[in-house]
């Protein structure tokens, strides 16, 4: 690491003389090969958690292979914590001290390209067609902003209805609820017997769409100018409605609303106090370390009138426009793309934004199936600079139609309004 | 032999409810660090861990570089305390002794750096650290440190200069001994409660900072303490046996400087400086 | 005491009559050196504070005046006082505020009179003592992310608390959803902050007592004073100045919680256990707007400011002399 460091100041000082020399202001357009060595650094969440499966991964395996491949680049991976990984970005946008390369929350994205740090990879890889069909539609839509793409997915996951034998069992079922009527009328089954049916940590877009959209509702219209007349729609308020019922009679608890000393639902599941749960693939580690006796049912989320429709999580790759190794960063996000860097990756925990191998990601651990089945159809939320504030008018909104004090159709009509001014690039 | 006082034994017994108060969630903490893989806290609370294991501090402690992060966390609260301690007692010194213009203008504009939150200079100081070249450094760590401690600091030490009786201050004056003897000879053996207080809190503040250090060291050769353990922190979830784990050891430091420090809490004020 | 108010000639006293000119010229150097010490004395602290701390705050309420845009090379719009207006008809601002009070307002006194009790009882040698103080100490070092944690799990539904008042107590029914109601919510924050910073003004109590006249305290016991009355006349004199520094820090400390309400509620539920500084970093780092999180770290920034002077006047030194 310090040998790659002393390396990546001498190279540093060489572009620059060599930039010099040349006269250009701009980046060379052979950057990054043996004459003109490099250095660019990626920052990430990758070491995070005190497993270092996915950062030995990238330092041992895929980045050497990647030097290999191109020599005269040299990648220097960061950690930082994910939780602070925002704050981190954003002072160093405003003192211009961004990296080159960043392992994106989704949401941050379409934040990021409007304040204009992000290059547009669309315009800039000429390959970025090809690239993008390769990816399941609804990460690589996480990317678009403006009708220009700033990222390529690097990471994915969605969420799918987790379920435990003992509470299928207490219902009566010999298997998880594929429709929203099975849904509720398990809830019914399970009146009595101490299962609450199934429980969520909050309203916002990532608790409430798998909901909204399965039900066959939508939250704006495809080209996100509105939201007023989608989120309100009768489809829409119909799926929420299905949840305050549920809410109301008892079998779904006040963890929904914001109570953050009700049980949580990595803990409730396996204990027997939950009956059914939304969750990503990552809850496989945590039981298999705390609860390992618990086996976790996985299967998609039940389906309503829009079928079985999930919301997409993961990471993207963006590469950042005050980078001056434009084109060898370019070079590293290829490299994220390829079969071997999305294979190893998935050998490692996380999932593969490639459709097409899907069936090399189950055969490292089955339960990947439920998920990628999920990921075909799964759609990403408002990819929009406000996405987060969404989060916050969703709960403050919807929060009293699950108190009873409002109507589910009011609490949207409000919320969809307020999302409006958010679509129409207002803060 | 002397009697065991009545009054002895109550205040021991109220001791021994306060401080069992005081350290039981402390005891919960060192409990889950030796349990493997505490992904949540259980309930019931389990106080003794069963498997007890200490896997959680074998991974905290080989972590790749942990060693160095100690020692960069060592280094800058250290140089921190010490420059901190200085510069705010000769401030506080020269407030309780000295009459002069703008002195509590001063001191008021002191207090400023007192009330706003630290978060919001976050990014106006990220700014000025780029432009003083102190970005990805300790050094950028330590200035910003002192800066940040010497509010409060001066605040806390000038009460106690202004209670050093000014009878002393005169006596060596009329002896002939300058401002900058006066303080070093004088005043700061005198007011070594205050400076130990000021030390443990200014040392505690360093080694614990973490939004600063997070925010401008990049190189994780330099990376501090706080920010190690904040990365044993999982996106998804977290081992809080290993944060805890993680946390105990890097607690022990400042202990040591506590129990190094918290004896000159014990010493007089004016130990036979003034007769009569 | 001060070296600039002997400029009669009883100053100028120690020199002997009939010194000759020289030396009165060096004299004059001496009193220029002696009229400079001052300011060389809070020079390095100074001039370090007004460049990392001043400059950043200055900047910082400029940018409060702006719909700042982060990027450098943006221009950012001038909004005046937009943001503080925007500010005082904010309602969850208001919400916040009055949080962050109450929480001020309710771990203060239990912090400074537990804090002094146990100061006073840990203030006589004895080889126990270190072993005390550390113990008490231990909140205090613990971190606060750790801390909260443990505070959150111990006031869950099912948690220790619940536990206790419940099952062994018998006081409760001990299903008292804590965190899922504003108020409750709030006692354990506060709970959370009385725990962890009893140490902290233990310390400080612990050194000041350490300045109080044993000769006072033997004359009043002679006198027949009691213990109250013997505290009252000569502990509390004596030690006012720290009671006066401690009573200022942790007002500043209350209205500036944050990492507690953050790991413990996230504000929630609802946004009703939102403090100012929570509400600011979310304003500020969630959703980019540093312009009105500027405002409202400036608006709270004002408000203690103004409650520590009020303090500090009003409260001021028993010997008559101004604090600040």
């Amino acid at each position: 690491m310090k040998r790659s460091a002393q390396l990546g100041t001498i190279a540093a000082l060489a572009a620059s003389i060599a930039l010099v020399a040349s006269g250009c202001s701009s980046a060379p357009a052979t950057d990054g090969t043996a004459d003109n060595p490099v250095t660019i650094t990626f920052w990430g969440a990758y070491g995070n958690g005190g497993n270092s499966t996915q950062q030995d991964a990238l330092n041992k395996t895929l980045i050497p292979e990647f030097e290999k491949e191109n020599p005269g680049i040299k990648v220097t991976y960061v950690d930082v914590p994910y939780d602070d990984l925002l704050q981190k970005l954003t002072t160093s946008a405003a003192g211009d001290e961004l990296p080159d390369l960043v392992r994106a929350d989704l949401g941050w994205v379409p934040q990021f390209a409007d304040l204009g740090v992000l290059t547009p990879l669309s315009d800039t890889m000429s390959d970025f067609a090809d690239l993008s069909k390769a990816t399941y539609p609804g990460s690589l839509a996480t990317n678009l902003y403006k009708g220009k793409y700033y990222g390529l997915p690097l990471d994915t996951n969605t969420r799918v209805y987790i379920t435990s034998k003992a509470a299928l069992t207490a219902a009566g079922m010999t298997k998880p609820p594929a429709t929203f009527d099975e849904f509720i009328a398990m809830a019914k089954a399970l009146h009595g017997t101490g299962i609450t049916a199934f429980a969520d940590g909050g309203l916002g877009a990532w608790n409430i769409s798998p909901w909204i959209w399965s039900g066959g509702g939508a939250i704006t219209d495809d080209k996100l100018t509105t939201a007023m007349g989608y989120l309100d729609s009768p489809k829409s308020v119909a799926a929420v409605q299905m949840l305050v019922d549920l809410y109301k009679s008892g079998d779904i608890p006040n963890l929904i609303t914001g109570n953050a000393g009700a049980t949580s639902t990595s803990d409730g599941l396996p204990k027997g106090v939950y009956g059914g749960i939304l969750d990503g693939p990552w809850m496989q580690g945590v039981w298999s370390g705390q609860y390992a006796d618990f086996k976790p049912i996985y299967a998609p989320v039940p389906a309503g009138a829009g079928g079985s429709v999930s919301v997409v999580g993961g990471e993207d790759i963006v590469l950042t426009a005050s980078s001056k190794h434009q084109q060898a960063a370019e070079k590293f996000i290829r490299f994220t793309q390829t079969d071997q860097f999305q294979l190893e990756m998935v050998k490692t925990g996380q999932m593969t934004v490639m459709p097409a191998l899907a069936d090399q990601e189950t055969k490292v651990a089955d339960f990947y199936s439920t998920f990628a089945g999920q990921l075909k159809t799964a759609k990403s939320r408002l990819a929009i600079p406000g996405a987060s504030k969404v989060d916050t008018i969703l709960s403050t909104e919807l929060t009293p139609a699950f108190n009873g004090t409002v109507s589910v159709k009011d609490a949207l009509s409000k919320a969809a309004s307020q999302i409006d001014e958010l679509l129409k690039g207002g803060k | 032999m002397s009697r065991i006082q009545p009054s002895t034994v109550l205040r021991y017994a109220a001791l021994t409810v306060g401080a069992a108060i005081m350290i039981t969630p402390f005891l919960y903490m060192v409990s889950t660090s030796f349990k493997p893989q505490a992904f949540v806290l259980s309930n019931p609370p389990q106080f003794i861990p069963n498997p007890a294991t200490l896997d959680n501090y074998v991974q905290a402690l080989t972590t790749q570089n942990f060693g160095l992060y100690f020692l960069n966390s060592l280094i800058v609260a250290a140089v921190s305390t010490a420059l901190s301690v200085l510069f705010s007692s000769m401030m506080a010194y020269a407030f309780a002794r000295f009459a002069f213009p703008g002195k509590e203008i001063i001191f008021r504009v002191l207090l400023i750096g007192l009330v706003v939150p630290a978060m919001m200079l976050i990014i106006p100081q990220f700014i000025l650290a780029k432009q003083l070249h102190l970005l990805d450094s300790l050094a950028g760590l330590v200035v910003f440190y002192v800066a940040g401690s010497l509010a409060l600091n001066t605040f806390l030490m000038r009460g106690f200069f202004e209670s050093i009786p000014a009878e002393l201050d005169q006596a060596m004056q009329v002896d002939g001994a300058n401002a900058w003897t006066r303080y070093w000879r004088l005043a700061v053996p005198l007011a070594k409660p205050a400076i130990a207080t000021v030390t443990i809190f200014t040392f505690l503040a360093c080694w614990d900072e973490f939004a600063w250090s997070l925010t401008i060291i990049n190189d994780p050769l330099k990376r501090t303490l706080p920010v190690a353990i904040q990365l044993f922190q999982g996106q998804h979830s977290t081992q809080w046996g290993l944060v805890f784990a993680a946390s105990l050891i890097a607690v022990i430091p400042v202990i040591i400087v506590f129990l190094v420090f918290q004896r000159y809490f014990v010493q007089g004020l004016t130990s036979g400086a003034v007769k009569g | 005491m001060s070296l600039l108010t002997d400029s009669t000639p009883a100053g100028s006293a120690s020199l002997p009559a009939g010194v000759p000119t020289p030396a009165r010229r060096r004299m004059s150097q001496a009193r220029l050196r002696s009229l400079a010490t001052p300011y060389l004395f809070i020079a390095p602290g100074v001039i370090l504070f007004a460049v990392a701390i001043l400059y950043p705050i200055a900047q910082a309420v400029q940018i409060s005046l702006f719909d700042w845009k982060i990027i450098a090379s943006a221009t950012s719009d001038f909004l005046g006082i937009a943001n503080y207006v925007r500010a005082f008809q904010d309602d969850q601002f208001w919400l916040s505020l009055a949080n962050s009070g109450i929480y001020m307002l309710f771990t203060v006194p239990p912090q400074i009179i537990l804090g002094l009790v146990i100061a006073s009882l840990l203030k006589r040698k004895s080889p126990a003592q270190p072993v005390f103080r550390v113990l008490f100490y231990l909140p205090v070092v613990t971190s606060w992310v750790v801390v909260s944690l443990l505070f959150k799990y111990l006031f869950a539904d099912a948690g220790l608390l619940n536990f206790t008042l419940g099952d062994i107590l018998h006081l409760t029914n001990g299903d008292t959803s804590w965190l899922a109601n504003r108020w409750t919510a709030l006692i354990a924050i506060c709970a959370l902050g009385i725990w962890k910073g009893i140490g902290w003004s233990m310390m400080i109590f612990l050194a000041a007592l350490q300045g109080v006249p044993q000769a006072l305290e033997e004359a009043a016991t002679m006198d027949g004073a009691n213990r109250w009355q013997r505290f009252r006349a000569v502990t509390v004199p004596a030690i006012w100045p720290a009671l006066l520094f401690v009573t200022v820090m942790l007002v500043i400390g209350g209205f500036n919680v944050f990492t507690s309400v953050l790991l413990m509620t996230n504000g929630g539920p609802g946004g009703q256990t939102e403090v100012v500084l929570t509400y600011m970093y979310q304003q500020a780092f969630t959703f980019l707007d540093f312009g009105y999180g500027s405002a409202l770290a400036v608006i709270l920034a004002v408000i203690v400011f103004v409650l520590s002077v009020v303090q500090l006047r009003v409260f001021r030194d028993r010997s008559g002399q101004d604090l600040a």
